[in-house]
């Protein structure tokens, strides 16, 4: 048989090793030597962590009293993990995003950074994990107890364990001030620990079932018909255990501690999806065996909570017996270490210094070192945390079976889970929802679970557990409402989540959220579809980088704050300096502040320096003016380039005319050049014939002669007509605008074509008002128009009959001249040909005419402020001219 | 899964879709499976190889999630 103190230095020796292991891991990950401290398996072993003293003895307790159903206990953790997919991945971003701290951060961060709810979860966490730490604190009296018969004070016992865990967690767990940061040590001193249970539970299951039954079919043979009573397997009880445990692995403050802030990579969380299910049906799968060893081995009265260690002891395998007992000591005090920096974040971060922050409003700005406060705290909070355990432990005095207080803490804690999954998944969530819920969820679970479980020690006395409130019968504790015929857990999971979920509903239903509420809810809710780098919205801009930087400082330590403002400063750009405060960068203090000091305290401190970052509705309006601007900037962008599409179109439109203007003048040239050609040409020959030909009688000479007058006079009338043309297109004609009497501009033109007339036998209508019109035009040169006009009727309406009628009105402040001619007519396609230089209009064209006349006409018409068209007509053409008459 | 030739981009899209279903319903067939009157069917007095049937009906779901999340895991993890 092992002595007390044997077992005492056994304990203090695998102490000293987890210390050299912490140290180790510390040593090896401030190197930076990583390598496997941060591997997916370490991760799976220190979620075991979830298997506490409570599983290790007390799930062989369970199964001796109540068969299967301890594997509820298992099968909730199993069915989270294997949905990981759904729940824990979201739950790990998020942790990631904001920075969350734990449990209380996270629904705190959630509904718009309250620090109510934080608190509120704060205390539910401690009141829902001081009796679980009793809870292990007893458990390690207990396995004392069973080696040692001399005895040895277990209270001293307890206290000194408790003394042991508090140093151990506090040189291990406070090294840093960043409570986001992983502690390398702890978890893997955890994750030894994990492997030293599951091995000395399979050890002591395999020798009970092959050592000392046979073979499992012999183990089975030996149970009882009791333990496999297959009846009241499938109870509410069961669906409610298992529904427990899903929550508590979910919400349990050190739970959400090794899975979301020690995590160091999102993927570990695959290997731990089905690694760790399957860790807990290793640590499964010899309960119900040494549960029935137990039964059959010990005599009637023995404790069952204490089978794993019994069993070897009755059967002389002391060695076995003493790792059974590392194995439940490794339960006992992982949890312990982890639940208390859980619980130390939360209450430093949500009540201790908030407290501090609101007892001296202006500190964040002028006193000393935040930073040793906040370390100060959380080690005082581990203190006070064990010792909470402690006292526990001494008042209630270990009595209550082990199961029933893991059960009972569970159903505290799993009051967190309907604010947590409406945060997650339901943007509609509100604070006043969560806060109303989870208190008269907890309310009610303190009322008919927890208090009650005192019986009558403590607030509630045993006349109220059994007659109920002031005696009314429906408010009996274990009866609510008559609900009577109830497994007690059972009746206060139904009640509590009941109202707890119903409140939370109604009340996010009739609620509305507060803008910051808004913000964060979207933040979580759509956490995979947004980039975790832009978060929130901080709007004011008064914050200074000094003030920001004194803060940090104060926070996070000289260094590493020093390393964030330079990384900072240059991501802006600068290359020393402080970094510009802009609002990514006050976010991004703000979220490495809440990684030490959790989200509400982190706003509180930056909001303080940056002048009220709570988002106001102003603000919000003013945000939303900023998008009205962009909206409307945005259309004057798209007006604009309509405009700019506009302009190019014209652009092109006048570039293709410039290109066929360009051309037209090439044809213009080329037209001169040969125009002036033919003349020259006929000059030159003949003047040639007239020098080298002697023998050249005068009669001869003398035609010669006249063709070469005849050819100069047409060149330099072709010359004079392209200079009056260029003269009257850059408008340098000179007209000597005078009053005219139209009758007489026609006469004049009929008269000076009249040779003409009469060669081509064409008769002449005039259709003249016998007022006398008078227009304001030059005389030679309305008359020049008219002979021209005459002139090309003449020449190209020739038929047998040509006729040309005149015809002049006027009508309003214009006189109207139209010329006809009965010829074939100008065809549509034309129209605007007829006014080009030289176009000489098909075959039809007389030979002799330079092709200039309309070109001038039309341009002295413009001149005049006229105009010369051609109108369309079934026969022959008509030209019509239009004039401004003269004013009177 | 360890073909050299590049899989069709829509096929593999609609494979990961089915696996995501997949991850989703693996739970709800867990806790179909282990927190719902089915369980009553399978445990019953009855004994298989000289172990109850209950024992063998519960941990012999518990190994095939086991299973089935690890075949998943691997899958959801593929880029």
């Amino acid at each position: 048989m092992l002595t007390f103190n044997t077992l005492l230095a056994i304990s203090l020796g695998y102490v000293v090793m987890l210390f050299g292991i912490a140290f180790w891991a510390e040593h090896r990950a401030n190197a930076g030597r990583l390598g496997w401290l941060r591997s997916p398996i370490v991760y799976t072993l220190s979620i075991s962590v979830y298997c506490t003293a409570w599983t290790f003895y007390g799930a062989v307790g369970s199964a001796a009293r109540n068969g299967l159903e301890f594997v509820t206990i298992y099968l909730g953790p199993t069915l989270v993990f294997i949905g990981w997919w759904w729940l824990l991945r979201k739950l790990l971003r998020i942790g990631r995003a904001q920075r969350i701290t734990s449990i209380a951060d996270l629904i705190s961060s959630r509904y718009g950074k309250s620090t109510t709810l934080a608190v509120l979860v704060t205390l539910l966490a401690v009141i829902g994990s001081t009796p679980y730490i009793a809870l292990q604190l007893q458990s390690i009296t207990l396995s004392f107890s069973v080696f040692a018969e001399d005895g040895g004070n277990a209270n001293y016992t307890a206290f000194w364990v408790a003394v042991g865990l508090a140093v151990f967690t506090i040189v291990f767990g406070t090294r840093n001030v960043d409570a986001n940061e992983r502690h390398h040590g702890v978890v893997t001193a955890i994750a030894i620990e994990a492997i030293v249970k599951l091995l000395a539970l399979l050890s002591v299951g395999i020798f009970v079932v092959w050592g000392f039954a046979g073979g499992l079919p012999e183990i089975f043979a030996m149970a009882s018909d009791n333990m496999l009573n297959t009846e009241t397997i499938f109870t509410s009880r069961w669906i409610t255990l298992t529904f427990l445990s899903a929550a508590a692995i979910i919400t349990l403050p050190r739970m959400f501690q090794v899975m979301v802030v020690e995590n160091a990579d999102e993927k570990h969380l695959a290997t731990a999806s089905w690694a760790f299910p399957g860790y807990l049906l290793l640590m499964s799968l010899f309960v119900l065996p040494i549960a029935i060893a137990g039964n059959a081995l010990l005599p009637a009265g023995s404790n069952p909570d204490l089978y794993v260690l019994t069993v070897p002891l009755n059967q002389g395998k002391d060695t076995l017996a003493l790792f059974a007992f590392l194995g439940g000591f490794s339960s006992a005090t992982s949890m312990v270490i982890i639940a208390a920096i859980a619980l130390s974040t939360m209450v430093s971060n949500h009540i201790i210094t908030p407290l501090w922050l609101s007892f001296s409003p202006s500190r964040t700005a002028t006193s000393g070192d935040i930073r040793s406060v906040l370390l100060l705290s959380r080690r005082l909070s581990i203190a006070g945390i064990l010792l909470l355990g402690y006292f526990y432990f001494r008042i209630t005095g270990g009595s209550a079976a082990l199961a029933s207080i893991g059960l009972i803490a569970f159903a505290g804690t799993s009051q967190v889970m309907p604010s947590l999954l409406g945060g997650l998944f339901w943007r509609g969530a509100t604070r006043s929802g969560a806060l109303i819920g989870l208190s008269a969820g907890s309310f009610v679970w303190a009322y008919t679970l927890f208090l009650p479980s005192f019986e009558g020690a403590f607030l509630l006395s045993n006349s109220v557990i059994e007659n109920g409130l002031f005696g009314i019968s429906a408010l009996r504790p274990y009866a609510l409402f008559g609900l009577s015929d109830y497994d007690p857990l059972v009746h206060s999971m139904f009640w509590s989540m009941t109202i707890n979920v119903f409140l939370f509903v109604t009340v996010s239903l009739l609620s509305t959220p507060r803008p910051l509420e808004r913000i964060q809810s979207s933040q979580f809710v759509d956490v995979f579809r947004l980039n975790t780098e832009i978060g929130g919205y901080l709007v004011s801009r008064t914050a200074t980088s000094e003030d920001l930087f004194t803060l940090a400082q104060r926070i996070l330590g000289t260094n590493p704050a020093h390393r964030l403002f330079s990384d900072m400063a240059l991501e802006q750009g600068k290359t020393s300096g402080l970094p510009d405060p802009t609002d990514d960068f006050v976010q991004k203090i703000e979220r490495e502040l809440a990684g030490s000091v959790g989200a509400a305290s982190a706003h509180a401190m930056v909001s303080q320096i940056a002048g009220g970052g709570t988002v106001s509705v102003d603000e919000l309006m003013k945000i939303a003016d900023e998008t009205a601007q962009i909206v409307e900037y945005s259309q004057q962008l798209e007006n604009q380039s309509r405009r700019l599409e506009e302009s190019t179109h014209q652009l092109r439109h006048a570039n293709t005319r410039l290109t066929e203007l360009g051309a037209q003048k090439d044809a213009f040239l080329s037209q001169v050049s040969h125009e002036l050609r033919t003349p020259m040409t006929s000059i030159r020959s003949f003047s040639e014939i007239l020098r080298e030909t002697d023998q050249i009688d005068s009669e001869q000479a003398q035609r010669f002669l006249g063709i070469i007058q005849e050819e100069s006079q047409r060149l330099t009338r072709l010359l004079d007509e392209i200079l009056d043309l260029s003269h009257l297109e850059s408008g340098r004609g000179n007209l000597k605008i005078e009053d005219v009497n139209l009758g007489e501009v026609v006469e004049r033109s009929i008269n000076s074509t009249r040779g003409l007339i009469a060669e081509a036998g064409v008769t002449i209508t005039l259709n003249l008002p016998e007022k006398p019109v008078i227009v304001s035009a030059s005389f030679d040169r309305l008359s020049q128009v008219f002979i021209n006009l005459i002139t090309n009727a003449i020449k190209y309406g020739h038929t047998e009959n040509p006729q040309i009628t005149i015809t002049a009105r006027a009508i309003g402040k214009l006189a109207l001249i139209g010329i006809r001619d009965n010829g074939k007519g100008i065809p549509a396609k034309d129209f605007d040909k007829v006014f080009e230089k030289f176009a000489r209009l098909s075959e039809s064209a007389l030979a002799g005419s330079a092709g200039l006349g309309l070109p001038i006409s039309r341009e002295i018409m413009r001149n005049l402020d006229g105009s010369l068209t051609l109108e369309p007509s079934k026969h022959g053409a008509v030209f019509r001219v239009s004039l401004p008459l003269a004013k009177t | 899964m360890n073909t050299p030739q590049k899989p069709d981009l829509a096929k593999s899209a609609y494979r990961r879709k089915k696996i995501k279903d997949a991850a989703l319903v693996l739970p709800l067939l867990g806790a179909f499976l282990l927190a719902s009157p089915i369980i009553t069917v399978f445990a019953t007095d009855g004994y298989i190889f000289g172990l109850p049937l209950p024992f063998v009906y519960i941990f012999g779901v518990w190994m095939f999630l086991v299973i089935a999340a690890r075949r998943l895991a691997r899958l959801l993890s593929e880029p």
